[in-house]
């Protein structure tokens, strides 16, 4: 067999291969793992690519290297899966760099980590200066993530007493013009509420580049022609605006009526509503 | 503008809002938003009821300008 075939051949073979391989070790972020796993996954490339170019000149031979290789990291996942002293031995234990806003000098050390790239770090996570930092620790994969003081976290609904209302995620329903069923029928909707809405807003299926349904059932558009203007969901800031109109209204007749039911009737829905809107305001306006 | 007629329009907002209110609890996936919705739905009902009794008190004093 002529040289340039035989490396066709092994070219191809090893890069179907190698796909599977990627495939079935995992779908974990390459940069994020643990660095035996870093190694394993250079040594496959490595053999893979002198089997291709024929340096290694058995096929088998670089086969069960390769093997090794693919292999271990796999099983070693199966075990540590299966055994928590399995995976500490494995990937270590992470790190702790910062405990109490004081930097631990001997973790340092163990982590070969200087003080400049602690900061380094550090910045990297938003935490530009060190008196903000209540806990950071180096993860098995040589992550450092921060713990800021209860201060300086970032304000959430919770801290400022405000209630929100739960929200999944939205669903892309239209994409490139095409209707995806799936995520239309995961909504409990289908077809033809998605063209009674497209009709609503005049726009053709067509036109739509894409369309994204949020966990209310507003659905929002994204056209392929920028120059139409389309009417964004506003139905929820019109119903409460109505209700505020309403209320007030009520407010109005209870004044005016010389009834005295009639005005002890007016004041009470007056109430009701109000605190009714209070309690609808997170689900209507965000 | 008659008090009556001030009073119809009234019950009309408020069914506008029964009814879009509706549609929502009917298109929320989420159990807590549902209960409220569903809240909101029999607290308007109440009202519009009290409205409607209201309104055919109101009819019903000032006949002449019933319907309008």
């Amino acid at each position: 067999m002529a040289m340039w075939l035989q490396i066709l051949y092994r070219s191809i073979a090893l890069f179907i291969l190698v796909i599977v391989v990627a495939r079935i070790s995992g779908k974990r972020n390459i940069t994020r793992v643990p660095t035996y796993k870093f190694i394993c996954y250079h040594a496959v490339a490595i053999i893979a690519a002198l089997i291709s170019v024929n340096v290694i000149k058995e096929v088998v031979f670089g086969l069960i290297a390769l093997g090794v290789w693919i292999l271990f990291p796999i099983i070693l996942d199966y075990l540590s899966l299966k055994s928590k002293w399995f995976h500490d031995l494995v990937n270590g234990k992470e790190t702790v760099l910062i405990k109490h806003g004081k930097i631990m000098e001997e973790s340092l050390l163990q982590t070969r980590l200087t003080g400049e790239e602690l900061l380094r770090e550090l910045r990297y996570k938003n935490a530009f200066n060190l008196a903000d930092v209540e806990f950071a620790v180096m993860e098995t994969t040589g992550e450092i993530n921060v713990y800021l003081k209860s201060d300086k976290k970032p304000v959430t609904a919770h801290d400022l007493g405000i209630k929100a209302a739960p929200q999944t995620e939205p669903q892309t329903v239209i994409l490139d013009g095409n209707v995806l069923n799936e995520p239309l029928a995961s909504l409990g909707l289908n077809k033809e509420w998605l063209r009674i809405q497209l009709e609503n807003m005049g726009v053709s299926l067509d036109n739509v580049f894409l369309g994204q349904v949020d966990s209310s059932g507003d659905l929002y558009l994204d056209l392929f022609d920028d120059a139409i203007e389309l009417p964004q969901p506003k139905v929820k800031e019109m119903v409460y605006a109505n209700m505020e109109k309403a209320q007030a209204s009520l407010f109005t007749y209870a004044i005016e009526t010389n009834d005295e039911n009639a005005k002890a009737m007016y004041e009470k829905n007056a109430q009701k509503l109000k605190q009714l809107m209070e309690k609808l305001k997170p689900y209507l306006l965000r | 503008m008659t008090v009556a007629s001030q009073v119809k329009q009234t019950l009309a907002g408020l069914k506008g809002v029964q009814g879009t209110l509706r549609i929502y609890s009917t298109q929320t996936q989420d159990e807590e938003t549902l209960s409220v919705y569903k809240e909101a739905l029999e607290t308007t009902e109440g009202i519009i009821n009290d409205l409607e009794k209201r309104l055919q008190g109101l009819e019903f004093q000032e006949p002449q300008y019933k319907g309008n």
